[in-house]
């Protein structure tokens, strides 16, 4: 199995090349990347485009705790495969759950 | 002619607020009910209050770990939520709140006021481990990391 090491995303094409124009995400077509290609678990479809009755709420910490990392950033969607939109929603609910003391606004080092 | 008047629409909003942890349910309740006057002057319709509970916040409030968590859903106008914003700052004990429209136009009528709910609160903040350890791999970026929390749809 070809592991990753020498796809760097940084330094190659990186995840944007082989996910294409964002038009043409047809089907769920299940390509193999070894490695890294995204940093972490990277999707391919938004999820919540996937699954029709998932809906982003600010007051779901858990469901918010995909897209923050571990240090309280919000994931870009490269990254989590959001869609705009989805990404759009998910990064207010982001804020308005920071507000309300359901997510950290940061943690520190552990 | 009966046809010509436009039944009142109302927008529906929510709001929570969080209280100091540590106040009594009747303390809790004497808020709500503050809350529930507001909106019933103001020409609302207070659909339900949810007490949350007791739970960690994940930075201190007002000095406290932790808060008491409660949800209000109504409807009415823009006037009445500033109204309830107004009151919900005049009270010391509430620490935080936060409004949200949920949808536009909304016939009273169809939303029945729903009995008021009251949850357990903090179920110990204990996440199972071996989702932690998963995501503290991802976010290493280890070198074994491959898809976490999708389905296994490996084909090779
Ligand atoms: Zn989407």
């Amino acid at each position: 199995m070809r592991n990753d090491t020498e796809r760097n995303p940084s330094s190659r094409s990186g995840p944007g090349g082989k996910e294409g124009p964002m038009g043409g995400r047809g089907g769920g077509e299940e390509e193999h990347r070894g490695g890294r290609g995204g940093g972490f678990g990277r999707r391919r479809v938004c999820r919540f485009c996937a699954e029709k009755n998932l809906a982003v709420d600010y007051k779901d910490q858990a469901m918010l705790k995909y897209f923050v990392t571990e240090r309280g950033k919000i994931i870009p969607r490269r990254i989590s495969g959001n869609c705009a939109k989805h990404q759009r929603q998910v990064a207010v609910a982001i804020k308005r759950a920071r507000g309300l003391a359901l997510i950290p606004y940061i943690v520190l080092a552990g | 002619m009966a046809e010509k008047q436009a039944p009142a629409r109302l927008r529906e909003y929510e709001t929570v607020f969080l209280v100091k942890p540590d106040l009594t349910d009747d303390q809790v309740d004497r808020i709500k009910d503050k809350v529930r006057g507001v909106v019933s002057r103001e020409g609302g319709k207070l659909i339900r209050f949810t007490v949350w509970g007791k739970k960690r916040t994940m930075y201190p409030i007002a000095k406290h770990p932790r808060a008491i968590y409660v949800h209000g859903h109504y409807l009415g106008s823009s006037a009445l939520v500033a109204e309830v914003e107004r009151n919900l700052r005049n009270i010391d004990d509430v620490t935080r709140y936060l409004s949200v429209k949920l949808a536009h136009e909304v016939d009273p009528e169809s939303r029945p006021v729903l009995e008021d709910l009251r949850m357990a609160g903090d179920v110990d903040e204990k996440a199972p481990p071996g989702e932690r350890a998963a995501e503290r791999a991802v976010e290493d970026r280890e070198e074994s990391v491959t898809e976490i929390d999708e389905e296994p749809a490996e084909e090779a």
